[in-house]
């Protein structure tokens, strides 16, 4: 393993300054970071140049979009393009404009939002306590994780006509599939995290005497948090797949049964204005996970070392 | 298993003399392994008196880290004795203070909250003695105003200098160094050796430190220990009689080749032995 050094441009000894460090009538061990040690340079000007690049980098799929979607308005419009297998994209936003208007789609959009969410809450959560209980008692370790590892290679929508059977065509069938399909990224990545905790921190800390609870929630909790949120992201857009595959197996509402009743009457644009809702749907929430990552884990990037 | 000294170098003190900060008596390390069981350490015998520089020098692998670790208590040992400070080695001692090659600073805390961790590790108050004392070292070490910087707005030698001062703050009596400065460029690592250099002078601190470098065990130490590889035991204790406080011009003074060619001399012989094996 490498160190320090290898923390990048950011680590690496800016340039010394010709004047040294003022003088002081300490001896001791004088250490002016202004010579040879010093702190990464100020970012300010770098991050202006970043985001223009980013704005830049912008220009590239902007014209791709117009082009595809020009090709496919003018395949349309010439009857190149059945409207039964893709309708055009000004009939797609026709379309959604009609369906934002409709009570019965607030009502969908708001149970399939509740779906996922409970889904998202109880399958990241008991996977993260899961995962906690494996990776820190070594006897759960040996008798569960087996099971895990078998349970995991299952295709999880597979389970959502059983879900049905056990749990009825109302939300719960749909919370269990979304919650069991969230279950595994944050198992998964918190027994990875446990293992990977710092070495040498793990040292340092018993090496003062640190109990096994206290060294769990002042380093190792930190430390996997970033592979948990990472798991989290996973387990949000995975949920929102395990509510409307639980959907199209057997319920009465919601965004996937509005999209399998649009598909049945061929109304291909409202099919598509529901496909391109959800779409938004899984993005919105995909970014929510994505900003409390960045607002709880403001040192990402950095491990301990 | 009984004390395997070589070469003409001469041990320079006996273990069971008094006063010995650290005392190690035979001490045997054996790793098993799906291939059978393998040495880590056989019968390492060695003190260090109290206010001792002591450096153990060896090839990677040769399990100097490893005495390092059974002394602190972090790994157990199956043979000999081993005594820190008048008790058998155990984790968990504020006597004994503890750095390695990486700062192991964590990236959610400041350097300040950094320094202050092992007294939460303790279950003791911060309070303002402990504050002040933080904030009189990251003077003393040359991060004063980096107090509340991440470790990772840190430099590679601003953070090994932070891990310092955070093994000072809990003011042992026993300094285990395992390569401190082994992960640092060449430039900031001659710096920070000589700095250590008159730290522990003026602390007249017990430290065992653990380096793979010849020049840095002899700048810091008053007696480098040499260990031979494939079991690792300590084969030769060269003394280093330079005078003190060492500065940078005793680098280029022909005693201090001497010494290191003496070093160098007894590492050969380890190598052969080994070769031989």
């Amino acid at each position: 393993m490498s160190h320090g050094l290898s923390a990048g441009a950011a680590g690496r000894p800016g340039i010394a300054t010709p004047e040294g460090p003022t003088p002081t009538d300490e001896p001791s061990l004088i250490a002016d970071p202004a010579h040879g040690e010093g702190p990464p340079r100020t970012v300010s000007a770098d991050s202006v140049r970043r985001s223009s690049r980013r704005l830049g980098s912008l220009v590239a799929p902007a014209l791709l979009f117009v082009v595809v979607i020009g090709t496919w308005e003018w395949l349309s419009q010439t009857g190149r393009l059945s409207r039964f297998v893709m309708p055009a994209p000004s009939g797609i936003g026709t379309a959604t404009i009609s369906l934002l208007g409709e009570a019965f789609f607030w009502e969908a959009l708001r149970l399939t939002l509740v779906e996922t969410v409970l889904g998202f809450i109880v399958g990241a959560g008991g996977g993260l306590i899961l995962g906690v209980l494996i990776g820190e008692v070594k006897i759960l370790r040996k008798t569960i994780y087996p099971y895990v590892v078998l349970f995991q290679s299952l295709p999880k929508v597979a389970l959502a006509p059983i879900f049905v059977i056990w749990f009825g065509f109302g939300t719960v069938s749909k919370v269990v599939m979304a919650a069991t399909i969230a279950f595994f990224p944050l198992l998964v990545n918190t027994l990875t995290g446990l293992d990977s905790v710092n070495k040498n921190a793990k040292m340092l800390f018993m090496g003062y005497g640190a109990s096994r609870s206290l060294m769990f929630w002042k380093l190792s909790m930190p430390e996997i948090l970033a592979a948990v949120m990472a798991g989290m992201k996973t387990a949000m857009t995975l949920a929102l797949i395990g509510a409307i595959v639980a959907e199209f197996v057997g319920a009465q509402k919601g965004l996937g049964i509005l999209l399998e009743r649009f598909n049945f009457q061929l109304q291909m644009e409202m099919a598509f204005a529901v496909l391109m809702i959800l779409a938004l749907v899984g993005l919105l929430l995909y970014l929510i996970v994505d900003v409390i990552e960045r607002k709880v884990i403001f040192w990402k990037g950095h491990p301990v070392e | 298993m009984g004390q395997q000294w070589g070469g003409e170098s001469q041990l320079a003190t006996t273990p069971d003399e008094l006063g010995s900060a650290v005392l190690l008596n035979g001490v045997g390390k054996t790793y098993e392994s799906l291939s059978g069981s393998v040495d880590a350490i056989t019968g390492v015998s060695f003190d260090i008196a109290d206010g001792e520089f002591v450096s153990l020098i060896g090839a990677s692998g040769c399990g100097k880290s490893t005495v390092l670790k059974v002394i602190a208590g972090l790994i157990d040992h199956q043979i000999g004795d081993v005594t820190v400070l008048g008790e058998p080695a155990r984790p968990g001692r504020r006597e004994v203070g503890l750095m390695f090659q990486a700062p192991v600073l964590l990236p959610w805390r400041t350097v300040r909250q950094n320094m202050v961790l092992p007294f939460e590790i303790f279950g003791e108050p911060v309070d303002d003695t402990i504050r002040n004392r933080a904030a009189e070292l990251l003077n003393m070490v040359g991060l004063s105003g980096f107090g509340d910087k991440h470790p990772w707005e840190l430099s590679g030698g601003m953070r090994q200098r932070a891990a310092l001062a955070r093994l000072l703050v809990t003011q042992p009596s026993v300094f285990l160094m395992d390569e401190p400065l082994a992960a640092l460029d060449e430039l900031t690592r001659e710096r920070l050796v000589f700095e250590l250099a008159e730290l522990c002078e003026r602390m007249k601190q017990t430290v065992l430190y653990v380096t793979h470098n010849i020049a840095e065990a002899v700048i810091l130490s008053d007696r480098v220990l040499v260990m031979s590889h494939h079991p690792g035991r300590v084969l030769a204790a060269v003394p280093v009689t330079l005078p003190r406080p060492r500065t940078v011009e005793l680098v280029s003074s022909v005693e201090f080749a001497e010494i290191g060619q003496e070093i160098r001399r007894v590492l050969a012989l380890a190598d052969s032995e080994a070769a031989v094996q």
